[in-house]
């Protein structure tokens, strides 16, 4: 087992890196957003991690993860996501079982076997509903910050429906509510159920297993989170940074050798 | 049905399901269009030929292969090969999918050939008499048809001949395929895929004889000597569904530089079976009615399930094929089924057989890692 690890997660929207010590205390990390060029983030992670640990990385291993994870050339190997979000979170609660990771431009669901490796999973990455781009467009819609929506929708005691989960179909319904005279926090709470049923429909698909983790962006939206619970009638249990996960399983893997 | 073909012109395309021995003892010639499809898909050109079915109105969601063959017949100057040669009638079985009869009424639109439609109902499970006596009497109308369309007799000299020849290729096939079951594994899925061609589309003559020979030859060697199809065979897995033709090489090529071989396919083992006995029409129609595609979900999870125990697999992947609802359809609930049953874990990835505008790499990579990341 080597003394530090590095993880980095190069994922559509954000680029996240995470570098623990071996008795898996973070020593430094960097959240960003992943831009056009995936190797100008790279580089500044490193640069932050080297100068928050003040450590020299040169011989640290660096396991890459995330949809640029090919992009990380000073990484000694790259993992999926699907296994590093998984051991991310069996090291922080090795009670989980379900894993929900919804990310920028896709959602994954992942059954956490006892060791903290994947036994099964599903993809939601051909269609943009169900993921937080379909909140950031709503979002656009209804004048607001994507900060404000999830609050927002939490005065709500009578969502709006929203039928479909098709993002572009949505948005029209949305505005079809707004020109109806509907209220924008029921609007706001509809969005939220809307994007719920869809996730829960591909968590039924690897089969609901408490407890649940919830990880990646949308985690931190307490409507997204209200709503995915009511629909999957379980608590959720959520990490305290849940977009860093991915990062984490990444660098378990660095310190510990083994996917 | 009034259709005479000249001497010179009798050619007909057939669905690969088709008892194909039939036409082939009346010394008729046989074309695939879905063959053209694997060609068409190899060379890199689906989206344009079926964007040529497309743009006279055609959906991208019709299968690619009945696409491709709308598109090349309506342009074929800018399809490879010039298109197929040009039919004289069409020969469908719907026993691979119900999509074939008005993919094949277009093309009779389009070339003025007649549509003959061998009608095999769904099975789940044994076939019932009733079932295998009107396949017979579909076969025996197209013994009619082919003879008023082409003014041609069938013998039953010839008919035991091409039997023979059929049955033949078929054992020599299978007896490769099932020679897979030991470790190493004397082929891969891109190998299997690419030796199937000659079974499909030339069953019952004696060309294609040598062929499968030295397939089985090679094939019994490399048992013997140990000598594996990839180097160094580390994860052994099923494939179900037809190849992605245009990534097929770079897809199963690149899996085994890291020790992934497919040993098994439900494809590839579609084309089995033996024609024989007294009665070479009742065992036509018992064949044809049996095929994989035309039985029931249940049926095909416990074919994958027994090749997932009788080729020692570890794991299984699922091509989701935009194009062919058939053969994609319940894969969801099929994989849930095989990993409950078999214990091996499964990947469903999605993309198409020949249009290559619905599969995205990426996204297919990460999946099929994740579930390699599994066995490591």
């Amino acid at each position: 087992m080597s003394k530090f690890g590095i993880g980095i997660d190069i994922g559509s929207t954000t680029a996240k890196g995470l570098l623990i010590d071996s008795d898996m205390k973070v020593c430094a990390k960097h959240i960003m957003l992943t831009g056009a060029a995936a190797s100008q983030a790279i580089d500044k992670i490193l640069e932050e991690l080297e100068s928050q640990s003040g450590l020299q990385l040169d011989n640290i291993t660096i396991i890459s993860t995330g949809y640029g994870r090919a992009r990380v050339e000073n990484a000694e190997k790259s993992v999926t996501e699907i296994t590093c979000h998984s051991r991310g979170v069996h090291s922080l609660n090795p009670e989980i079982r379900l894993l929900i990771d919804v990310g920028g431009q896709d959602s994954k669901v992942i059954r956490i076997g006892k060791k903290g490796r994947p036994d099964d999973f599903e993809l939601n990455d051909k269609c943009s509903a169900g993921t937080g781009r379909f909140l950031e467009v709503m979002a656009r819609v209804l004048g607001i910050t994507i900060d404000e929506l999830g609050p927002l929708a939490l005065q709500s005691d009578s969502p709006s429906s929203i039928s479909s989960t098709c993002t572009v179909f949505a948005e029209s319904e949305v505005i079809g509510h707004i020109g109806a005279g509907a209220k924008p926090d029921d609007i706001a709470a509809g969005i939220h159920e809307s994007m719920s049923t869809k996730i829960v429909a591909l968590a039924k698909r690897v089969k609901v297993v408490p407890p649940v983790c919830v990880t990646g962006g949308v985690a931190l939206n307490p409507a997204f989170r209200h709503y995915l619970s009511k629909h999957l009638g379980t608590n959720l249990w959520i990490p305290e940074e849940p977009q860093l996960t991915g990062a984490l399983g990444a660098a378990v893997i660095a310190l510990n050798g083994k996917s | 049905m009034g259709h005479q073909a000249s001497e010179e012109n009798r050619l007909t395309w057939v669905t690969s399901g088709f008892p194909v021995e039939i036409p082939v003892a009346m010394d008729l010639g046989v074309s695939y269009p879905e063959q053209y499809g694997a060609i068409v898909g190899s060379q890199k050109v689906g989206p344009e030929v079926c964007g040529y079915a497309e743009d006279i109105g055609y959906s991208q969601e019709l299968c690619s292969y009945a696409r491709v063959s709308i598109g090349s017949v309506e342009n074929p100057d800018s399809s490879p090969m010039e298109g197929l040669p040009k039919p004289q009638a069409l020969l469908a079985g719907n026993n691979i999918c119900g999509t074939v009869l008005r993919w094949y009424d277009a093309i009779s639109e389009q070339t003025g050939a007649p549509v003959f439609l061998l009608d095999t109902p769904p099975i789940e499970d044994k076939q019932p008499d009733h079932h295998k006596e009107y396949v017979l009497r579909g076969v025996d109308r197209l013994v009619e048809f082919l003879g008023t369309t082409f003014n041609k007799t069938l013998t039953e000299e010839r008919m035991q001949e091409v039997a023979d020849l059929s049955s033949k290729a078929l054992g020599l096939w299978t007896k490769s395929l099932v020679a897979c079951k030991t470790s190493p594994s004397p082929l891969n899925c891109a190998d299997r895929f690419l030796a199937m061609g000659p079974v499909v589309s030339m069953r019952g003559t004696e060309l294609i004889i040598d062929f499968y020979q030295g397939l089985w030859d090679e094939v019994e060697m490399r048992v013997k000597e140990g000598l594996g199809a990839i180097r160094e065979e580390k994860i052994r897995l099923l494939w179900d569904n037809i190849p992605p033709w245009h990534s097929i090489f770079k897809f199963f090529n690149g899996l085994a530089k890291r020790g992934v071989v497919f040993p098994a396919d439900t494809y590839t083992h579609a084309w089995s079976g033996q024609i024989e006995g007294d009665d070479l029409f009742d065992s036509v129609a018992t064949m044809y009615s049996n095929v994989y595609l035309n039985k029931g979900l249940d049926a095909k999870i416990d074919k994958m399930c027994n090749m997932i125990k009788d080729y020692n697999l570890d794991g299984f992947v699922m091509f989701s094929v935009r194009s062919c609802k058939r053969y994609s359809l319940g894969q969801l609930v099929s994989k849930e089924i095989v990993t409950e049953r078999t214990g091996v874990p499964g990947v469903v990835i999605e993309g198409d057989m020949v249009d290559s505008r619905v599969y995205n790499e990426a996204q297919i990579q990460t999946r099929v890692d994740a579930l390699l990341e599994m066995f490591m």
